[in-house]
């Protein structure tokens, strides 16, 4: 079961999706039974809007989310209204969002629920850990529509990303997509300590710096790497061993600096977390055959991938095909399909 | 004359009389004018749930196309009293107001960037709301005493807005977006919030969109403020913002 993975290991996990319809919710609904089956308190937020049977963009059904009796949630006070369960507000923050203030409801009835939780990953954090103060063991972030950024190992521990026919209308593309946000997700850390201990006041300090092969540190007098590409390919010595990148790392940046330096094959790349990068996977993998080397201060840990093989537009997979190359791709990442999970329970339960 | 008493649980299309249903319907067929070209809207119109479908008008669109107007009785109700909207939740003050909330509240000049991102080049709306002369009588946020406002103009991409807003130190940044066939606006709004967030700003910022199809309840989702659809005016958005940045202690 999913929640094997989590139990005792994780305390706040997010589920993140490639896309709209991608199975997000369904995910957690099998989370949500799985925790109760196992009498785990769960505690439930989102960084978008779920449960409100309709969806916003596609007009499609969404699922509903049916919360148990003792399950803590942050919702917004317009979201709280909508459910049918009975719920005891126990706080009500000073956190406002689009559709009124964050409120800390404990289920006392089971019944549906809608959740509308914080804007901001720092504010979902802050939400997460208020949560699992009034007793929740395990915290849910449903995640909206393709945002990725809650699955920060700032925010969440771990994180499930949802994928599926959603994404695309043609499989590869969809375990292309996939594997990417999984490789970024899963970028290799730097691991050596002095090292460490240098980025962590680089990134604290939100200065985007230069590290020699002698741990010298220059910092660079840019409030941004967005536009700075040019700047920064000029800072790049032979010496120069890191560039430390302390907020987002777009695709235009990389693309500068490789044009206006040739000395970055030894140099390393390092930013926060996968989640700071945005450049798609063909780009991607161009850069990274040009030479370029990208590591994290912290990986994401993806504790898993659900599949979804149907999309709201009409067409859907094959769901063994589906499920099988994604597993194949995907090695040691477990692939779970949420549509079809409990007809092929041995094939995917493993 | 006594109008019948209207049953907002069961609300029908009004034609000439209550709950006759009648509903107008315009279209393109990609096939040539003529009795078959009629037919064929007909009974387009019939599948779609329109009982007695007639076609009204037909025009021969000159590439083998013809253009329709179509009448029927539409079958289904709708429940409006169960109908909530979420809309922008902020008492709405004048241009004068909002100057002197800012003299009196903030006590320093607000820094407003605006552009129309990504692919859309629609200029219009975010034109309505930034620029000096503004729309419909509301003068735009250039004029404001205390807002120093910069409109990037069009097809601006997120990486270019995120730039200029660290640069100018911005205290709200406005996005508009007109064009949303195929949803192209989703993935581009989101990507505006996971760059201010990859960049650690999206706690210090006010982040609006605004655009005809856009609603205060979808930019909950897109990780946003506020949402602003259309006949949206400069004062209402600049009422929003000063209140947040105080509301927010973003000061
Ligand atoms: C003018 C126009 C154009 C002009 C734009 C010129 C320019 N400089 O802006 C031109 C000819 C370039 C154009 C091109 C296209 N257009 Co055009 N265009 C229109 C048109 C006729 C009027 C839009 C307009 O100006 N409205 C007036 C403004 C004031 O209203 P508004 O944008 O809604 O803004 C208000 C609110 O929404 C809100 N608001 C808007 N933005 C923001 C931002 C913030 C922060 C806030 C707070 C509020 C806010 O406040 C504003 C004031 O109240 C509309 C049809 C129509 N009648 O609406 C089609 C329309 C928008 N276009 C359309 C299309 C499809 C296109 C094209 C794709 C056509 C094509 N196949 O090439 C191209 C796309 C070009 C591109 N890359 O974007 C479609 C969009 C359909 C859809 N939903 O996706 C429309 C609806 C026409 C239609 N019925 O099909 N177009």
């Amino acid at each position: 079961m999913l929640i094997d993975i989590i139990q005792n290991n994780y305390k706040i996990i997010s589920i993140v999706g490639m896309g709209k319809n991608a199975g997000k919710t369904v995910t957690l609904n099998h989370l949500i039974e799985e925790a109760a089956i196992n009498g785990i308190t769960i505690g439930i937020t989102s960084t978008g809007r779920d449960g409100e049977g309709i969806d916003l963009v596609t007009g499609t059904e969404k699922p509903s989310i049916y919360a148990f009796e003792g399950t803590y949630i942050a919702t917004s006070e317009k979201a709280l209204k909508l459910g049918d369960a009975k719920i005891e507000i126990i706080k009500v923050t000073d956190y406002r969002t689009p559709m009124g203030k964050i409120v800390i409801g404990k289920v006392r009835d089971a019944g549906y629920v809608q959740i509308a939780g914080p804007q901001t990953t720092k504010e979902i954090k802050a939400i997460s850990n208020i949560l699992i103060d009034f007793g929740a063991e395990v915290v849910f972030i449903d995640g909206a529509i393709n945002r990725l950024s809650s699955a920060a190992p700032s925010v969440s521990q771990g994180c499930i990303l949802a994928t599926g026919a959603v994404v695309s209308r043609d499989m590869n593309k969809v375990i292309r997509d996939t594997l990417h946000a999984v490789e970024l997700f899963k970028l290799p850390e730097v691991k050596e300590d002095t090292l460490r201990i240098l980025i962590k006041d680089i990134i604290q300090k939100e200065n985007i710096s230069l590290i020699d092969e002698n741990y010298n540190v220059k910092t660079l007098d840019i409030k941004t790497s967005l536009n700075s590409g040019k700047i920064i390919s000029q800072h790049i010595t032979k010496s120069t061993r890191y560039v430390i990148f302390p907020g987002s790392l777009v695709k235009n940046t990389i693309e500068d600096i490789v044009k206006g330096s040739r000395l970055i094959k030894n140099v390393t790349f390092v930013v926060r977390d996968g989640t700071k990068i945005f450049v798609g996977p063909v780009d991607w993998l161009r850069l990274c055959r040009q030479g370029l080397k990208v590591k994290a201060l912290n990986s994401v840990s993806t504790l898993a991938v659900t599949i979804n093989p149907y999309s709201p537009q009409g067409y859907y997979f094959d769901q063994r095909e589906f499920l099988n190359s994604m597993k194949k791709h995907l090695k040691d990442i477990p692939v779970f399909d949420v549509v079809h999970g409990g007809e092929y329970k041995d094939e995917i339960y493993r | 004359m006594a109008l019948e008493k209207v049953d907002l649980t069961r609300v029908k299309p009004y034609g000439d009389t209550l709950n006759d249903g009648m509903m107008q319907l315009s279209f393109t067929l990609p096939i040539p004018y003529g009795d078959e070209a009629d037919e064929a809207a007909r009974r387009l119109a019939r599948k779609m749930g329109l009982e007695e479908p007639s076609v009204v008008h037909s025009h021969d669109l000159g590439v083998g196309y013809t253009f329709f107007v179509v009448y029927g009785k539409c079958q289904h109700t709708v429940n409006y009293e169960e109908i909530e909207v979420p809309k922008v939740d902020v008492e709405i003050m004048s241009k004068y107001e909002v100057e002197d909330f800012i003299k009196e509240n903030i006590k320093r000049d607000v820094v407003i960037v605006g552009a129309c991102t990504g692919t859309d080049a629609h200029t219009v709306g975010i034109d309505a709301i930034m620029n000096m002369k503004g729309y419909d009588g509301h003068y735009g946020l250039e004029r404001y005493k205390m807002v120093e406002a910069y409109n990037l103009g069009s097809q601006v991409p997120n990486e270019e807005l995120v730039a200029k807003a660290i640069e100018l130190n911005a205290d709200a940044i406005l996005v508009s977006q007109v064009v949303t066939q195929k949803d192209v606006h989703i993935p581009n709004l989101t990507e505006l919030t996971e760059l201010l967030e990859a960049e650690g700003m999206r706690d210090k910022i006010v982040l609006v969109c605004g655009g005809p199809r856009i609603s205060h309840e979808l930019a909950k989702e897109l990780g946003y403020d506020a949402g602003f659809g259309s006949g949206s005016f400069a004062n209402n958005v600049a009422s929003f913002i000063v209140k947040e940045i105080v509301e927010r202690k973003l000061v």
